[in-house]
């Protein structure tokens, strides 16, 4: 029996709420913070989301997130090359991000596969590494649309790319009404939620339940009959393609496309979220990736402002990174207590 | 796999040589003899495009005249190479002329021994970064941007812009820098005493720990919030680079001032949040890519309210260098008329650019500061 709320939870809500109090006492708005929090919650939770798989199959925190972020710029990238705008543009981005997802996410399970119990760390590096990598391959990348292009050099790809004329914002701006001052973009929101009901439905197939069953005890699994390796690659390349997909959200939400270093730290505040969620590096809920990603956005939402106004920006930033890293070292410590004591 | 990866790794690297170096070794293929030489040293084009650009730009102008030398890459571990690349030049009795656009220190050394061989030799710096005091002593001119006078000039234009409040973005790894905090208290300063509100906001800091997306996102969600605070009239200066992209593509979005941005240049932010799609015939080609920045900034209704310098310093000065050292060589420039010197700079750049000394006693350590373009 699992309980909801735990001390994480407590420590991040009271946080929250004397960030809140502070704000409604410093007469900061907080409707409009409310509406930047949602869209926050789905800009980034799509990418929390995608470390879900490879959580409940025992793989643990896809450090490697940047293999999925680089598939998913890669096909957003054809996308723009090929001037795709509006609906369709976002649906090609991530056609093709998905379709490299799934390549890109059969060679990182291959890997993961030798490294067994060891994952996190290997996912690490491959993240570093890959990005690098990428690197090389963007400022040579054969692209020819004008817009991605050098503006001096007039070959490789520019740092950032506008998605503005393409499909920026497709989904912010979908069914996007106000009220009470609050900001909503309904369309954003449906998304989000319609992508996490897909991720429950697939976790009640056989398939679903042969990943939950590998997470819980790979041994019984396999007495079971289950295919173990082949269960732990779906789960990476089911990761990869959400963490593909993830960025595609990101990007048209943020109206730009980052390359090069970009997608260096993205895995970080994406684990922060969920372990802030209340999973503890082992079976995760929907439910946890949904709050942790919304607590998370949210702290970061409101100090802003509030550490502004009170002229003491530094201490905000140093309580908020104090709080979250605090918060993963617990998880990691409490994880590790429940799997020598199972 | 195993054999995959490193093969992979191999073909990649080859490609990005062969990219590089066809750039390269389009050096010196002398039409008609010139009777001197000039020597350009720049980093290389994946550490500084603007500079190597620069470089290129004259290599084209005048061919046959300009030997164009890159630094190594990672010039830190190999400064040796680098000083002894520098000396090399001299050995050449029609190297008449050393412009250096580099901003690295230790490169002094390889000057010094450059001027103990040949005295003669007219060595222009623009900018290198070693002790100011022995630059003035043994370089004939050293040149760099004056980044703390921009404290003052950045909110005088957007004053002139009709901004009423200045609104300055920046975090405290940056405010921890001592050039930084000097040119943000200059610009407090400076809106006090043209009347204009000034407003300092701390983002989440970008080096550490998450990287530039916080910041960011911060930026999207508390531009449109100080805008609805302060008003139109309002000019946002961001002090990291990537902040940029953001905040001209809100201006174009909410209509406020953008004067300049932390490195300013037509290149930098405006490419992004413009969407210009500058073809490769184009690149490079600065009347260009302004015009085209002038018409979007139009389709947007913001004419008259972004600004920056109409060529990034980096490709300015290669070009600036080389025009003075030619007229250093032949006679026709006095190193210290700062009138002359203001005279060839508008030529390259098409603006006025204002020389400063850098410090009183010197006549041969000047910075620039370049006037503008509004779009």
């Amino acid at each position: 029996m699992k309980k909801f709320i735990r001390p994480p939870q407590i420590i991040i809500l009271v946080f929250l709420a004397v960030l809140t109090i502070t704000a409604i006492y410093l007469h900061i708005p907080l409707n409009a913070m409310f509406g930047d929090s949602l869209v926050r919650l789905v800009m980034n939770g799509v990418l929390v989301l995608s470390l879900l798989p490879m959580l409940n199959a025992g793989i643990g925190l896809n450090f490697g997130l940047p293999v999925g972020v680089v598939a998913g710029l890669l096909g957003m990238c054809l996308a723009v090359n090929y001037h795709q705008t509006g609906w369709f543009g976002l649906a090609a981005a991530m056609l093709f991000s998905a379709m490299i997802a799934v390549v890109f996410g059969y060679l990182y399970a291959l890997l993961l596969n030798k490294v067994k119990g060891r994952e996190e760390i290997a996912a690490t590096f491959v993240g570093f590494s890959f990005v690098s990598l990428m690197c090389l391959f963007w400022s040579v990348a054969p692209f020819n649309n004008p817009a991605m292009l050098w503006p001096i050099g007039g070959k490789g790809m520019r740092l950032t790319v506008g998605l503005k004329d393409y499909f920026g914002k497709v989904l912010n701006n979908t069914w996007q009404f106000n009220i009470l001052g609050i900001k909503i973009s309904l369309g954003l929101l449906l998304f989000f939620f319609l992508l996490c009901f897909l991720v429950y439905l697939i976790y009640k197939t056989k398939i679903g339940r042969a990943m939950i069953a590998v997470g819980e005890n790979e041994d019984f699994a396999r007495l079971s009959g289950i295919n173990v390796n082949r269960v732990r690659t779906l789960s990476v390349i089911f990761s990869t393609v959400l963490g593909a997909l993830g960025i595609c959200v990101y990007a048209q939400s943020y109206g730009f496309l980052e390359l090069y270093t970009a997608p260096l730290m993205m895995a970080f505040p994406a684990a922060s979220a969920i372990l802030i969620g209340g999973s503890t590096g082992g079976k995760t809920t929907i439910g946890q990736v949904v709050l942790g990603g919304y607590l998370y956005q949210a702290i970061y939402v409101i100090s802003g402002p509030v550490a502004n106004q009170l002229l003491m920006p530094e201490f905000a930033e140093i309580i908020r990174m104090l709080a979250t890293n605090l918060i993963i070292l617990y998880a990691l410590l409490y994880g590790e207590g429940l799997r020598k004591n199972a | 796999m195993k054999k995959l990866i490193p093969l992979l790794l191999s073909v990649l690297l080859l490609l990005l040589a062969a990219g590089c170096s066809n750039k390269v070794t389009q050096e010196t293929v002398s039409k008609k003899t010139p009777e001197y030489k000039i020597g350009i040293v720049t980093p290389t084009l994946s550490a500084s495009e603007d500079e190597f650009r620069g470089a290129d730009k004259v290599v084209k102008k005048y061919p046959g005249m300009i030997k164009h030398l890159t630094l190594p890459d990672n010039f830190e571990s190999e400064q040796e190479t680098a000083i002894t690349q520098i000396v090399s030049l001299a050995d050449d009795k029609d190297m008449k002329g050393i412009v250096i656009c580099a901003g690295y220190s230790g490169i002094l050394p390889a000057i010094q021994k450059v001027k103990e061989k040949r005295p003669e030799m007219v060595v222009i710096t623009a900018p290198i970064w070693d002790d100011p005091d022995m630059m003035a002593k043994y370089i004939d001119l050293c040149l760099d941007t004056d980044w703390l006078k921009r404290g003052e000039t950045i909110p005088t234009k957007a004053h002139q812009m009709g901004a009423k409040t200045f609104i300055h973005y920046s975090f405290p790894t940056h405010m921890a820098k001592e050039l930084l905090a000097n040119r943000r208290d200059k610009m407090k300063a400076t809106c006090e005493k043209l009347g204009m509100t000034f407003v300092d906001i701390s983002t989440p800091d970008p080096f550490t720990g998450s990287g530039p997306s916080p910041m960011l996102q911060f930026l999207q969600e508390d531009i449109p919030r100080q805008i609805a605070k302060y008003g139109k009239d309002t000019c946002i200066f961001g002090t990291n680079c990537p902040m940029q992209d953001v905040i001209i593509a809100k201006a174009l979005e909410l209509g406020f001032i953008m004067a300049e941005q932390c490195c300013p240049t037509p290149t930098q932010g405006f490419p992004a949040a413009m969407n210009l799609e500058i073809k490769p015939e184009d690149a490079g080609n600065f009347d260009k890519i302004n015009e085209m920045i002038k018409v979007k900034a139009k389709e947007a209704n913001e004419t008259g309210r972004l600004s920056t310098w109409p060529v990034p310093v980096g490709v300015f000065f290669p070009e600036f260098s080389v025009e003075v050292a030619k007229g250093m060589i032949e006679g026709s420039v006095d190193k210290t008329n700062m009138e002359q010197l203001g005279k060839i700079a508008k030529d390259v750049a098409g603006v006025d650019v204002h020389f400063n000394k850098m410090k009183p006693e010197y006549n041969n350590y000047y910075l620039i500061i370049m006037d503008s373009i509004i779009y």
